[in-house]
């Protein structure tokens, strides 16, 4: 019969789409010094894209990583740490939903918790949090999901249309079924 | 050469002639019984073609007329072969349909928002706590920024101060 390959070929499509939409994902943490300087550095790479954003939202014009983490999830279960000299951020993944993954974050001062929030990070949707002042700049906490880099190459190429559908069709029938 | 045996059936059907009938009942040591017992043989034969004859049928035509029927009868009545609804056509053409139907809604589902647009969910700010001991006049804001990146922010507004010494590495 010929409509059997074709039956094999749409299955074979459909479960490599199923693992590649569970590819893991990196989360990039940061613990960035926003200050005024009369000549700032370049922005670090990881923030090239929200730098616009900082600056608009801040008003600093160099932003330093003074500590980062890059974390891949792959059960969404891990937990990490960002640390610089005196500060700390450790994350705490409490599983993944179809928005992005479920975070504890806590900001440490040497041993001092000062800061604790829980947040849903999305996949496209960086957080970050104003810290304390610090001298005459601003600690920033800054979480962005990066995909990781068989994703990047993966992007790299169209979009799979099989996989944006299936997606869809999940954020459907999750609206229709919360 | 015969033995007695076939010579005693011959002589009871009568099949012995000539000098073999002569030398056959002058070995009879006695004739007068074998003469008597070849008679009732004779007799029980005659009786048995007799009875044993099949029985004329004088309504050929309404016996046949009736197995007819009843042959007729047995096979309306026999159950035919179960036929099942899933035939081979059946199957290919359902098979078709869904992966029609598959198509059809992965193309509505991908028009309705283009590839590689980013989705739209915002992160969430759950909840958050600031130690109230070290920083007692903090106050917490969360909103969204206004352009594409779509980066929620967390506010942080009256916590302590430190010194520059904490922007280390």
């Amino acid at each position: 019969m010929q409509l059997r390959p074709l039956l094999l070929a749409v299955l074979l499509v459909l479960a490599v789409s199923a693992v590649s939409a569970n590819a893991a994902h990196v989360v990039w943490s940061g613990l960035v010094i926003a200050e005024n300087v009369p000549q700032p550095a370049p922005i670090p790479p990881e923030l090239t894209k929200l730098e616009q954003t900082l600056k608009d939202l801040f008003g600093y014009n160099q932003f330093e990583v003074i500590g980062q983490s890059d974390k891949t999830l792959k059960t969404g279960q891990e937990d990490w740490l960002a640390n610089s000299k005196y500060f700390g951020l450790h994350v705490d993944a409490r599983g993944e939903n179809d928005a992005g993954y479920t975070l504890s974050l806590k900001l440490y001062k040497e041993n001092e918790v000062m800061l604790e929030t829980d947040a849903n990070l999305s996949k496209s949707s960086p957080l970050v949090i104003k810290g304390p002042q610090v001298g005459s700049g601003q600690l920033l906490l800054v979480l962005v999901v990066k995909e990781d880099a068989q994703a990047h190459r993966r992007h790299a190429e169209p979009a799979n249309p099989i996989t944006a559908g299936w997606h869809r069709l999940r954020r459907m029938i999750h609206r229709v079924i919360p | 050469m015969k033995t007695f045996e076939e010579k005693w059936t011959a002589w009871l059907d009568g099949q012995l002639s000539g000098k073999e009938l002569t030398e056959f009942e002058a070995s009879l040591p006695d004739l007068a019984a074998a003469e008597a017992e070849k008679r009732d043989a004779l007799r029980l034969g005659a009786f048995l073609k007799e009875q044993l004859a099949a029985p004329a049928l004088n309504n050929e035509e309404f016996f046949s007329h009736q197995l007819h029927e009843r042959i007729a009868r047995d096979t309306q009545d026999r159950p035919r072969s179960t036929s099942t609804w899933w035939t081979i056509p059946r199957l290919v053409w359902s098979g078709a349909t869904a992966l029609a139907l598959f198509v059809i809604t992965t193309v509505v589902l991908m028009s309705q928002h283009p590839a590689g647009e980013q989705s739209e969910y915002l992160t969430q700010i759950l909840n958050s706590r600031v130690d109230p001991a070290a920083n007692p006049n903090a106050t917490i804001y969360i909103f969204e920024s206004k352009n594409d990146n779509k980066v929620t922010v967390l506010w942080t507004e009256g916590l302590q101060t430190l010194p520059a010494d904490y922007a280390a590495k």
